[in-house]
């Protein structure tokens, strides 16, 4: 279970987070919706201590995260893989190297294991022969889902996605939109997504938290969010009913 | 009220101050990295094409035009002043050791490499990379700025090296040439002016000057801003900071070897 108590970010005197309390249950597949510069992602670098809070507490089934060192840090970043807004693959690293990066890092290894795991992690996200190809060489789409194949290689058990549509084209967002909810049955693991995207989030969550401000203004499943009076979820609501 | 000069030169000194405690956190950071195996040597040796083989003709045809241009200058003046420019082949020799050859392998190489190393640092930043490698347990400073230490330290040495020995070679056929020197006296005077520890100083000041643009970069680079303003900021300030610290430590490090000599 994954809990955040009353959290507060500022950056330059600007609070981006103003006091963000919630829960998300094991195995829950939850959205995080808000316009841009809400602090989205800001509340999930938080969690895996790439920014640190100003105050409030983050604890991860029961352990209290948000004051861990860099290196107690590690068991925490082993336990949930984020997937990021860009690809962020490694350049200088051939896709196989760019998946088996966190295999090698993270977990003492046969070559063979390795290997197989890749294999299986790329697998699950549909790809196949790509993996000696550099990642300049395979499209944005590509990219994105071997950047997802890198993070399920290490199996974590909570999976983060900041972003993981943005700049890609319908086709491939619904794609990329339905390997998050095969995964996250397939592998049971909590997920947890950073979006803009309502039509998916009410197709795909099962609870949905809206952010604003820097505060959680509406939170439940999509039922829930239907009969909601705020007016910004009422506005994602009806970008829904156009995009139909 | 307006702010009073003192308030901004304070506020301008600590922030200076602040930063150069940073670079050197980060120095420290990545010599501490260099005592852990194993390194990545595939990447080592790629950043070591980059900044040594890459760029030698830039920086000795640089070099070497600085030579023949102070060898020219300074004949033309001393025979205006003493009437005499026995002396050029000597002085000229002393100068490219000591400083033209070191410092303006230097700044080319922060011109043409950190540049780079900053612009490449700071698109890391922006797509991730940086926050990805945290994520995967791999530390930033080994991942990306070890590899480009180690070969800026060596570059810096070899290139500096390579740079004033080929340079010297310039100045003695323009002696021969315009100046009508030949070889031998050229190395007679030379040989009354210099030591071979000035090449050994030399090196030391390569060295020291490649540390610089791989820290200095880098550190730009971890700290860019977003959008392609940031990126070019980045670079902007890489390339400034690392030329004023080059020169900086160029005049200390002269002072320093004055006593040695």
């Amino acid at each position: 279970m994954i809990e955040f108590i009353n959290l507060k970010k500022s950056f330059s005197g600007r609070e981006v987070l103003r006091g963000i309390s919630f829960k998300i249950e094991k195995g829950e597949i939850v959205f995080i919706l808000g316009t841009s510069g809400t602090g989205k992602s800001v509340l999930l670098k938080n969690l895996v201590g790439l920014l640190q809070p100003d105050s409030g507490e983050i604890y991860i089934d029961g352990d209290r995260v948000d004051q861990k060192t860099e290196e107690e840090y590690l068991p925490v970043r082993k336990k949930c893989g984020m997937v990021f807004q860009h690809p962020a693959l490694f350049d200088s690293l051939t896709i196989f190297e760019n998946i088996a990066f966190g295999l090698r890092k993270h977990f003492d290894l046969e070559e063979a294991e390795i290997t197989r795991r890749v294999e299986k992690a790329l697998h699950l996200v549909h790809l196949k022969d790509v993996d000696k190809k550099m990642p300049q060489d395979i499209s944005y789409g590509m990219q994105k889902r071997v950047s997802l194949a890198r993070t399920l290689a290490i199996q974590p058990e909570v999976l983060l996605f900041d972003e993981p549509t943005t700049g890609l084209d319908p086709v491939t967002t619904n794609a990329i939109n339905k390997l998050i909810f095969d995964l996250s049955r397939e592998l049971k693991v909590t997920s947890v997504v950073v979006s803009h995207d309502m039509h998916c989030a009410m197709d795909i969550a099962d609870r949905i938290i809206v952010l604003d401000k820097g505060q959680v203004v509406a939170e439940g499943t999509a039922e829930q969010m239907m009969q909601s009076e705020h007016p910004l979820v009422k506005d994602f609501l009806e970008e829904v009913e156009r995009g139909h | 009220m307006g702010v009073s000069v003192f308030e901004i030169t304070g506020r301008w000194l600590i922030r200076s101050l602040n930063q150069l405690g940073e670079f050197f956190y980060l120095f420290f950071q990545t010599v501490k990295q260099l005592f852990r195996f194993p390194y990545r040597w595939k990447d080592t040796l790629k950043q070591l094409n980059f900044v040594m083989i890459e760029s030698a003709p830039i920086v000795v045809f640089c070099v070497c035009a600085a030579a023949a241009v102070t060898i020219v200058e300074s004949s033309f003046h001393m025979k205006i002043v003493i009437k005499n420019d026995e002396l050029v082949p000597g002085f000229a020799a002393l100068l490219i050791l000591r400083e033209l050859g070191v410092v303006i392998s230097a700044l080319l190489i922060t011109s043409r490499v950190g540049a780079g190393l900053a612009a490449e640092v700071g698109t890391m930043k922006i797509t991730e990379q940086i926050d990805a490698l945290k994520m995967l347990s791999m530390n930033p400073v080994r991942f990306i700025v070890l590899p480009r230490f180690i070969a800026c330290v060596i570059g810096g040495v070899i290139l500096s090296f390579v740079a004033n020995l080929i340079c010297l070679y310039v100045a003695m056929l323009i002696s021969e040439y315009k100046l009508g020197y030949s070889t031998g006296s050229f190395i007679v005077a030379m040989r009354s002016f210099v030591e071979i520890k000035d090449l050994w100083f030399a090196a030391i000041k390569g060295g020291v000057f490649g540390s610089v643009i791989p820290i200095v970069s880098c550190y730009y680079g971890f700290k860019c801003k977003s959008g392609a303003e940031g990126v070019g900021l980045a670079t902007t300030n890489a390339v400034v900071t690392s030329s004023v610290m080059i020169i900086g430590l160029d005049f200390m490090m002269s002072w320093l070897f004055s006593y040695y000599y």
